[in-house]
């Protein structure tokens, strides 16, 4: 009977597993084999808690930072009639729960009411801070406010998924957090990036549709038609035009959907162009103009489905441009590549009404995005 | 490890309104789109502020 020879190293059997392979070659590859199965997930939770604590400690800073940005701005700029830094941490603490949707019938208005009730609290609360505070400002640190609330929310949100998972050492639970971090990361880096910008009254990618249509709206009287929303009527080739915008230059969004039910409701509109920046699919190039049908207009979804029903009610078509960026490119300074695309936007929305409604029709052009530090 | 540090260089673009004229130049605190900013270096024309935007350099 012959032995095992324990001695005889050959690395060539390293790869191999033959009658006369040395058994401690064959343990090189089974070892880890069962070091894998029972420890593996563990080691990918090390690998991946540690990228994701990093990510938690950025959020920590962002979070801090806008915080701080914020509490200076009001101090520095705003002569408020105590210290504020209570009120904004409270503020800044502040959700909103959305209503019911086990009956979806009826949410939009539950939901629409919901968010502008929060809106008005904190515009209220916010002018409490400071009241010689100009409308102007009052939108700066709204938008400051907004955006300090948004990082402190995700930074929660991110955190306790982290913990939970490290808590009960829960691998599949922390799988998804590694997915979406990359994503979450991305809006907030925007985020952050965007505070200097709406500190200085700065126009923003998103500002592209009401760029193009402000510039229309120029030289002709302009009226408020709805919250924060101005109107300029106006005549091109033969047909009317009501022009719809945010009323710049603060930074807001305005209420483009109640602007339209004033002027359907006291008009016939034959047309509906709305202008707006669009989310870029990646390998698209930025500053891409694109058109088509329906309502462009993002948020959180109460001003498109309004429009989709005043344009549905009436049978209006609606026609849109929108200009593709990135979510980075939408919430920072405007980039001169969408700068520049102001022009040509506005050139194709004189073509569209060319080509889609005849003489003495009327046409309502909409430039949806928010309008900081531009004017009409 | 090795990326570039990025730097956003802010602009304003003034185009006078009779002859054309643009003028780029460092944005300052203030400047809104389409407010009228100065006169015309080469006519009598008043400038308007075109464009606000930033270009990014990386260092």
């Amino acid at each position: 009977m012959s032995l095992v020879n324990f001695t005889s190293f050959d690395f060539d059997q390293l790869f191999a597993m033959g009658d006369d392979t040395n058994p401690l070659m064959m343990l090189v590859w089974i070892l880890p084999i069962f070091f894998f199965v029972f420890y593996g997930q563990r080691i990918q939770l090390y690998v991946t808690s540690g990228e994701i604590k990093k990510g938690i400690s950025k959020l920590d800073g962002f979070r801090n930072e806008s915080r701080d940005e914020l509490i200076n701005y009001v101090k520095n700029n705003l002569k408020p009639v105590d210290d504020p830094v209570q009120k904004i941490d409270r503020f800044i603490d502040y959700f909103t729960i959305m209503p019911v949707d086990m009956d979806p019938n009826g949410i939009v208005d539950k939901v629409r009411h919901i968010v502008r009730s929060r809106e008005d609290y904190t515009r209220e609360h916010v002018r409490s801070i400071s009241p010689q505070m100009s409308d102007i400002e009052l939108t700066k640190v709204q938008t400051l406010l907004e955006i300090a609330s948004s990082l402190q929310m995700i930074y929660k949100i991110i955190n306790h998924m982290y913990l939970t998972a490290k808590k009960q050492n829960n691998y599949p639970l922390i799988l998804p957090l590694q997915m979406i971090l990359p994503f979450i990361m991305e809006q907030s880096e925007a985020m952050k990036e965007a505070i200097p910008v709406f500190k200085k009254g700065q126009p923003v990618g998103d500002g592209i549709g009401p760029m193009v249509v402000g510039k229309m709206m120029l030289k002709n009287q302009k009226e408020t038609v709805a919250f924060q929303t101005v109107l300029v009527k106006s005549e091109f080739e033969g047909r009317k035009l009501f022009l719809l915008k945010a009323e710049g230059p603060g930074s807001t969004v305005g209420r483009p959907a109640d602007g339209l039910e004033k002027i359907v409701s006291e008009n016939k509109i034959d047309a509906i162009i709305m202008v707006d920046a669009a989310l870029k699919m990646e390998g698209e190039d930025s500053a891409a103009v694109a058109r088509g049908f329906g309502a462009a207009i993002g948020g959180i979804g109460t001003e498109k489905f309004e429009i989709e029903a005043i344009a549905t009610s009436k049978n209006i078509p609606i026609f849109s441009i929108v200009v593709k960026q990135s979510v980075k490119e939408a919430i920072t300074l405007m980039t001169k590549e969408i700068a520049d695309k102001a022009d040509d936007v506005r050139t194709q929305v004189y073509e569209m009404i060319q080509e889609n409604t005849t003489q003495g029709q009327s046409i309502a052009i909409i430039g949806v995005g928010n309008t900081a530090g531009v004017p009409q | 490890m090795f990326s570039k540090k990025k730097i956003t260089l802010e602009y304003t673009v003034e185009k006078c309104s009779k002859c054309g004229m643009q003028r780029k130049r460092k944005f300052s605190q203030g400047d809104v789109l389409f407010a009228e900013c100065s006169k015309c270096d080469s006519c009598d024309g008043m400038s308007f502020i075109e464009k606000v935007f930033g270009e990014t350099l990386e260092q």
